[in-house]
């Protein structure tokens, strides 16, 4: 499912979405939603809900399923969040989403500290899945599933000396974790009233020190990677502070680790493209607004255009409903 | 031209398995693939499960893609045998001996496949099986993904079915002789220590590490993370880690890691930024003896813009040196960050100008 919502966004930002037929477009989105697992009201099922990775356990459910399949077959939140991304690339009006049925996935996948598990049957947790969690929250308007004062807390518990973020408490300052703490504040709405000035400076300062021979660095001391134009990059703009990096030298970075045979970029120059060095080079690209490509939001990582198509379903919902969604 | 979704993912790299997708992503960029057990062509001979007479009371379950399946992978056909059995003994609720091994095999072709290590942990909670010998399973798993999330998930929920963590320290220590700045060892590391007390040496190991690479910023983390969870960072302390880091500092000018420590353990202070040691005479020392590093620059920026802060009266000097060192970063010593300078420039004027 990441790997289609790279696909997809990726075509997106190049404008090239059209490529594909309305007929095409409808076999991608009736595909989404197969892997959409549909639990009954029980709550409990309800917890192992969401959208499937992929298609393994797929054909395992029927009349002479288990509880085993039950218990394995479940949604993963990353899985989730890129779900209703390329759906809302797609222009699909999310209205086969069993809405009640994802919230509970989510909830029931918050930690006592604030941070999140990404599926039932068993997993790490730590910031990425706190982001695809706000992701899922923004996407379909609903933030009562999540206690945003555990989560806030636990990202603030995230920063480090270097004034960064890490993967969770004491763990080294880390621009992956960094982009999905300051987005996850920025889709709560919590970014201003969480930083004091002097930590939003210093994440600045921390950000901007990065670049490193063009391109950008996850961590201090480690070589430029074509994804972090992306982390870094979309965290910059959140806060307002992209226009501080020479965004010349980490175009030029990111173009470079082209493979001028197969296309497609790579983590470094001279090594194998992958799907998603490649749509994070092209989303880092697209921040920077110097390339023929559509832009970006930074906090969704889609293009604007579809985040347009999302305030409009939002806009339709408020408007012909009288609960709130 | 038509664009088609098709997408052949055998070339796509362990940078995947980084989210977690369930799809065939068998190796990194460079990493040595083991032939032998996906497609025989070299060393052993795979012999399919559907050939195998222990298992001809299987029936195997295709995988199902739907009428139109996208992003579709080139599966190997080994690999469809072993995952077609996998979904056959899944739908049948079995929880034996051959379906650990099934397990096995389905792990070695995508260790990204997080299901699978869920249906493992089953298992194995089911038959009461040897927890030792899974240390070692996973210790091999974790030796040939280091990168992976799955095989530290796993290695971190066999430790804590056995209460035995002995063996941590030493694991992470094999995986950082190789790669010292492993993130998923060091979080494995931060949760051992924790977890079972193991803080007896390890700023001794943290000094080691130092010793082999002083620019290893994940050692530096780890030096402030043990002392935060040991002695904490009392004036004696506070005084002793700025001694450390200077001299840290003196091998490596042009260092950001040890600078940043600096910047972290005198954050601990109660007093001024200055007010530990002689800081602010160590700093112009070396700038006088014509040291431009933009670290120590960017420290004497600092603490100028600490003392401004506190003492109003010396803000005309400072604001004036200040602004005389981001114009030298911005134009000479920094130039790939001069847009921030300029910034840092106009903020500090508006902050402590006239």
């Amino acid at each position: 499912m990441a790997v289609l919502y790279f696909a997809l966004s990726g075509l997106d930002l190049l404008d090239g979405l059209s490529e594909l037929d309305k007929e095409e477009r409808q076999h991608i989105i009736n595909w989404i939603y197969s892997l959409q697992i549909l639990p009954g009201n029980d709550r409990d099922e309800q917890a192992c809900a969401g959208f499937r990775g992929g298609t393994t356990l797929a054909s395992c459910r029927g009349e002479s399923s288990c509880d085993t399949v039950s218990q394995l077959d479940c949604g993963h939140i990353t899985m989730t969040y890129t779900a209703l991304a390329s759906l809302i690339i797609l222009g699909d009006d999310l209205s086969r989403v069993e809405r009640p049925a994802v919230m509970a996935h989510v909830a029931a996948l918050q930690c006592p500290d604030g941070s999140f598990f990404s599926t039932r049957g068993g997993s790490e947790n730590d910031m990425r899945f706190m982001y695809c969690a706000a992701a899922i929250c923004y996407i379909l308007q609903d933030f009562s599933a999540i206690n945003t004062t555990s989560a806030t807390k636990y990202i603030l518990n995230s920063m480090s000396y270097e004034g960064a973020m890490g993967q969770g408490t004491h763990l080294e300052a880390h621009g992956g974790s960094s982009y999905c703490a300051i987005a996850t504040l920025h889709l709560l709405g919590k970014l201003d009233s969480s930083l004091s000035r002097t930590q939003r400076e210093r994440l600045v300062r921390w950000l901007v020190e990065r670049q490193s021979g063009g391109g950008l660095q996850g961590r201090p001391n480690k070589p430029p990677d074509t994804c972090y134009a992306f982390w870094i990059g979309a965290t910059l703009q959140i806060l307002g502070a992209l226009d501080y990096l020479d965004t010349a030298a980490l175009r030029q970075f990111v173009l470079s680790t082209q493979d001028p045979i197969t296309g497609g970029l790579a983590k470094y120059p001279n090594s194998n493209p992958d799907g998603l060095h490649t749509y994070l080079g092209i989303s880092g690209l697209s921040l920077l607004r110097k390339d023929n490509l559509k832009p970006v939001d930074p906090a969704l990582n889609i293009s604007q255009q579809a985040l347009s198509h999302l305030h409009q379903l939002h806009k339709n919902i408020s408007k012909n409903s009288t609960v709130p969604c | 031209m038509r664009v088609s979704l098709e997408v052949s993912l055998i070339s796509m790299g362990s940078t995947a398995n980084n989210i977690t997708t369930e799809e065939n992503t068998t190796r990194a960029p460079g990493e040595e693939h083991d032939d032998s057990l996906d497609d025989g062509s070299d060393g052993e001979a795979w012999v399919f499960y559907r050939e195998r007479k222990e298992w001809a009371d299987i029936t195997p379950v295709p995988q199902d893609d739907g009428p139109h399946a996208v992003v579709k992978i080139a599966y190997t056909d080994p690999f469809t045998d072993v995952y077609d059995y996998l979904r056959a003994v899944v739908v049948k609720g079995e929880l034996s001996e051959r379906a650990l091994y099934l397990t096995e095999d389905a792990i070695n072709m995508n260790a990204a496949n997080y299901t699978v290590w869920q249906y493992r942990r089953k298992i194995l909670r089911h038959l009461g099986s040897d927890l030792e010998q899974e240390l070692n399973f996973c210790r091999e798993m974790i030796e040939m993904n280091p990168k992976n999330y799955q095989v530290w998930h796993h290695r971190r929920v066999i430790v804590e079915w056995l209460g035995d963590g002995s063996k941590e320290l030493k694991l992470t220590e094999i995986i950082f002789s190789q790669d010292a700045k492993n993130y998923h060892a060091w979080e494995h590391r931060q949760w051992a220590l924790k977890t079972f007390k193991l803080y007896d040496r390890e700023l001794d190991y943290v000094d080691l590490l130092l010793e082999e690479d002083v620019r290893n910023n994940s050692a530096w983390n780890q030096r402030h993370f043990t002392i935060s969870q040991t002695t904490g960072f009392t004036k004696e302390v506070i005084q002793r880690e700025v001694e450390y880091t200077k001299a840290a500092i003196a091998k490596v000018v042009d260092n950001e890691s040890p600078w940043s420590y600096l910047r972290g353990v005198v954050q601990h202070c109660e007093g001024s930024l200055a007010s530990v040691g002689d800081l602010w005479e160590w700093c112009q020392k070396m700038h006088d003896e014509g040291q431009c590093s933009p670290h120590l620059l960017t420290f004497m920026l600092d603490l100028m813009e600490d003392r401004m802060e506190r003492q109003p009266d010396l803000r005309p000097t400072l604001l004036k040196r200040c602004l005389e060192i981001c114009e030298s970063l911005a134009t000479k010593y920094d130039r790939i960050r001069r847009e921030y300078w300029r910034y840092i420039e106009r903020n500090l004027s508006h902050r402590f100008g006239a």
